[in-house]
């Protein structure tokens, strides 16, 4: 065939070959994926349905995306507790109190109240009452039933939409104004449980007798809550409703859908997040006498640039996940930029580190840096752990309780260098056995102080940036990051968290066969977040569940009266 | 002699060559080490350029301890104290009568005699520059012994409570300057070979777009910081004179007139205009701190107080304007009017820090799109 091709005019030859090898790539992918098709998802035992508590953000974003920018959300809930790496996890064990509600109750009549003032209700509400001073029924409806089935992330049923617009009329008839009594309403259904609380329900998978799946609504949610950090939109419910979500084809063209939209970008930020235990920037201070620069808009700054770094490299961009970690690409603020010594206009702007720049991967971006490290020195022992533990999945065991501190705490001792100072780790055989698995990395960024500058010098003494991983040696801070790229266990992480921040709850050794298939097919797809998405969010283990260890409940009328289909009530998964 | 045997001039070649090897097997299997870089970034002076944004000025008085060497007859009167020894008590006047009266009396100030005694500062020491390159009798020594410092500004406002360190005008003028990014004054040295010793320098000053950094403490200001230049709406602020480093203070030859932007209360868009300023600055990589001196215009001096400061603002620091333009007036020592011989300006100082800046130009992206 070559010769043929050489004999051709050379453009025509060039277009030619261009196609050659795009058969070739397309030959290739579809070799790849029938690969991974040829190898089926390993069947899980899944877990029951599962209850969480939204988070702030999800709240927030499932808000925003009804009511519009122009709305003003204002609010934190108190945090969840971190449960197997992920605060997500934690959200399925959350209860609230009588003060987090008061929370809710604060958040839910601000939103409100704005949502039915003179400002917003002109296009916020669909209809006008026939007299603003008394109760209107059928605009009530109207508004209830639209707002309600968004935040209830289903379709009100007949007596919620009675209780709810009857609230609204004798609030209205109660203070002579229509508007107020529909913002009563609507307050009472932005702290209602349902809408607080992600509630998941089974039923039986009719693909796999005997099996149990989620019903379609809460597929929905779980979907939209992993992709987009938000409560499903109305093109996601109706694809509920109609049934289409359960069908492989109808959820492939949902996800897909999903994949593309925008808010893609807000899902995996919320999951990166939560991944790289960022909530420690919501208590990171610095003594300001060693770290005059560390300001309170720099910390905001350096979790704002590690993820729009992670965002603009594995979701704009689609790159390997590996990469996140060698990149010298990011994005820098005015706040930032002094800290890296860099000229910088308002905003945020990409920029490049050049090749001769210290920084290399996130692990020398200043989040990473300054949240692992002591309020006045940099910590290699911390960004070691941090490493193992959130970027490997690995556990390093707590400190025994009779630790002696008094050695490495010695404000007298003549340590030049923090690799001085933990080189006593070493000495203590109670000590070493954990610490030489995280102070030999740490070191390697021992060219960055504890806010994450630069120095070239500690206490005027030259800084050994070598160090090793997992026998891997390297003599600074880009041989670190090579080897935290080549490290298995860095994909391997990321999938296990993917999959339990999705499916909403920590992985199971049952999960392993899961795991490893998702593994095998991340790194044959290049290790592309979107992919590793689509794979987790169009399996069977994404949707199935195991049935209820307290039977069935009925369930409320629908809403237009028909018989609801049999779904079982959910295991409140609230221990 | 190759490069191997100039590292190791004492031993034999087959020694050589054995620590070579073994040198390269101790770290066969790491990744090789680039070179550790000394610092990170843009180096304050690139290209031999240096920049720095105006983060504190003050008039510069001189104060001792209690103030009583420098104002042995104590404060001026400002405006309440004024108003009240001219309206006392027990009689009825007319808005017209009194408080318009003295509103023109501020807005249309004149050089008539004073009618209220005014004290001008005392004493012979003061902080300044020396102007005029003269040793004469109105002149102060500085604190560090340096004789002919022209500062008659400092007679004036001495002991006006306002410009004192514990007045309205002293800390506000600093406080609004810093809030406000249309304040800004960026000073830009070119031509530098060295931050110690440099003969010849240039220096262009600009008003820069954007806010300070502050530190952690919030009161210090961040080296390293962004300033964009104001090219369109501040071209009147730019200005460019030689100077030159010795021993790491900057010295700047006058320049003959220069506005240098002032606003203060709501963000107003105010300046002071300077006859014959020049900068002594002592100039490091992160800041530069020293005086700003020069001929103060006395007129645009004026209607910047009464254009940027309200009499509340006045009454606060017993700063009575109609007074302290005649203190000014007859003071000032500088810049006779062509035709009358009447000297328009008068010396001063300014204390000032500047703190290190990166600059972008209009041509540079002036927004982020992002």
């Amino acid at each position: 065939m070559s010769s043929i091709i050489s004999n051709l005019a050379p453009l025509r030859r060039q277009r030619i070959a261009q196609g050659l090898r795009r058969g070739a790539t397309a030959l290739l992918a579809a070799l790849v994926v029938a690969g991974c098709a040829g190898s089926p998802e390993p069947p899980v035992a899944g877990a029951p349905p599962r209850l969480r508590l939204i988070t702030t953000q999800q709240y927030v974003n499932t808000l925003s995306h009804i009511f519009g920018p122009s709305v003003t959300l204002d609010m934190k809930f108190p945090p969840l507790q971190r449960t197997s790496g992920l605060l997500e996890n934690g959200a399925a064990r959350a209860g609230v109190t009588a003060s987090q509600l008061e929370q809710f109750q604060r958040a839910a009549a601000g939103v409100a109240t704005q949502v039915v003032n003179e400002g917003h209700r002109s296009f916020l509400i669909p209809c006008k009452p026939g007299d603003e001073k008394t109760a209107d029924k059928a605009c009530a409806t109207a508004f209830l039933t639209r707002v309600g089935r968004l935040l209830h992330r289903r379709a009100l049923t007949a007596s919620e939409v009675d209780m709810y617009v009857g609230q609204a009329g004798a609030a209205a008839d109660q203070v002579k104004d229509f508007y107020t009594g529909l913002g009563i309403a609507l307050e009472a259904m932005l702290i209602s449980p349902e809408v607080l609380f992600i509630v998941e329900k089974g039923e039986p998978d009719p693909q796999r007798s005997g099996k149990q799946r989620l019903d379609a609504y809460s597929l929905a949610s779980r979907l939209s809550f992993f992709l987009w950090d938000a409560g499903p939109d109305d093109h996601i419910l109706k694809a509920a409703a109609s049934g289409e979500l359960q069908t492989p084809k109808g959820r492939a063209r949902v996800v897909d859908m999903m994949l593309a939209s925008p808010r893609l970008k807000d899902g995996m930020r919320a999951f990166f997040d939560d991944m790289f235990a960022f909530d420690d920037f919501d208590t990171l201070s610095k003594d300001p006498t060693v770290y005059p620069s560390f300001t309170g808009v720099t910390v905001a700054d350096a979790r704002e640039q590690t993820l729009r770094t992670a965002i603009d490299q594995l979701i704009v961009k689609n790159k390997d996940y590996r990469d996140l970690y060698t990149t010298r690409s990011t994005f820098i603020s005015p706040s930032l930029a002094a800290l890296y010594n860099l000229p910088a206009v308002p905003g945020w702007e990409p920029y490049e580190f050049p090749a001769n720049s210290p920084r290399e991967g996130m692990l020398t971006q200043i989040s990473f840096l300054a949240v692992h490290a002591h309020p006045g020195r940099s910590s290699p022992t911390r960004r070691g752990k941090a490493l193992r533990e959130l970027l490997l999945c690995q556990t390093v065991p707590p400190p025994p309780p009779n630790v002696d501190f008094s050695a490495l705490e010695n404000p007298d001792a003549h340590y030049k260098t923090q690799r001085e100072r933990v080189a006593v780790h070493l000495k203590n055989p109670t000590c070493a056995g954990c610490h030489k698995i995280m102070d030999p990395m740490g070191l390697a960024l021992e060219n960055f102080d504890g806010a994450g500058r630069f120095r070239a010098t500690e206490a005027g003494a030259p800084i050994d940036r070598s160090g090793s991983l997992d026998g891997k040696k390297f003599a600074d801070v880009a041989g670190l990051a090579q080897a935290l790229h080549d490290s298995p266990a860095l994909p391997s992480c990321l999938v296990s968290r993917m999959y339990s921040y999705g499916s909403g709850g920590p992985t199971a050794p049952s999960d392993r066969p899961l795991l490893q298939y998702l593994n095998t097919s991340f790194a044959a797809q290049g290790y592309k977040i979107h992919d590793l998405l689509r794979t987790i969010a169009l399996g069977t283990a994404f949707s199935q569940v195991t049935r209820s260890k307290k039977g069935p409940v009925p369930a409320d009328d629908k809403a237009d009266g028909t018989p609801p289909p049999r779904t079982q009530q959910t295991t409140l998964n609230l221990h | 002699m190759t490069a191997r045997t100039r590292a190791f001039p004492m031993l034999p070649r087959a020694l050589v060559a054995a620590t070579t090897v073994a040198l390269l097997g101790s770290i066969s299997g790491m990744r090789s080490a680039h070179a550790t870089p000394s610092s990170e970034g843009d180096a304050a002076v690139k290209n031999g350029t240096i920049a720095y944004v105006l983060t504190d000025r003050y008039w510069a008085v001189y104060e001792t301890k209690d103030g009583k060497a420098e104002c042995p007859q104590g404060m001026n009167d400002g405006p309440r104290e004024q108003f009240k020894k001219l309206f006392p008590e027990g009689k009825k006047r007319t808005v017209v009568e009194a408080q318009l009266m003295r509103e023109g009396n501020q807005w249309h100030p004149s050089t008539s005699p004073e009618p209220f005694p005014f004290h001008e500062a005392q004493g012979k020491v003061s902080f300044g520059l020396n102007l005029d390159g003269k040793v004469g009798p109105a002149d102060f020594e500085s604190p560090e012994g340096e004789k002919g410092i022209d500062n008659q500004m400092y007679r004036v406002l001495g002991c006006i409570a306002n410009y004192r360190n514990s007045g309205t005008i002293y800390h506000f003028e600093n406080e609004f300057m810093r809030r406000y990014n249309n304040d800004r004054m960026i000073i830009e040295l070119s031509g530098v070979d060295s931050l110690t010793n440099d003969n010849d320098v240039t220096v262009t000053t600009y008003r820069g777009l954007d806010g300070l950094l502050t530190d952690a403490t919030g009161n210090a200001f961040i080296a390293g910081g962004t300033e964009r230049l104001d090219l369109r709406w501040g071209k009147e602020y730019i200005r460019k004179f030689k100077g030159k480093i010795v021993d790491g203070v900057l010295i700047t030859e006058p320049i003959d007139t220069i506005e240098i932007p002032w606003g203060v209360t709501f963000e107003t868009s105010g300046y002071q205009v300077f006859r014959g300023m020049r900068l002594k600055l002592k100039l490091t990589p992160k800041d530069a701190q020293g005086l700003m001196a020069g001929y103060v215009d006395v007129d645009a001096f004026t209607y910047h107080l009464n254009t940027s400061w309200s009499t509340h603002h006045h009454s606060y620091g017993q700063l009575s304007s109609p007074s302290q333009y005649r203190a000014m007036r007859r003071l000032a020592d500088g810049y006779p009017d062509a035709k009358t011989g009447t000297n328009t300006a008068i010396s001063s100082a300014v204390t000032v820090k500047f703190t290190q800046v990166f600059l972008e130009r209009p041509h540079d992206t002036m927004v982020s799109k992002n």
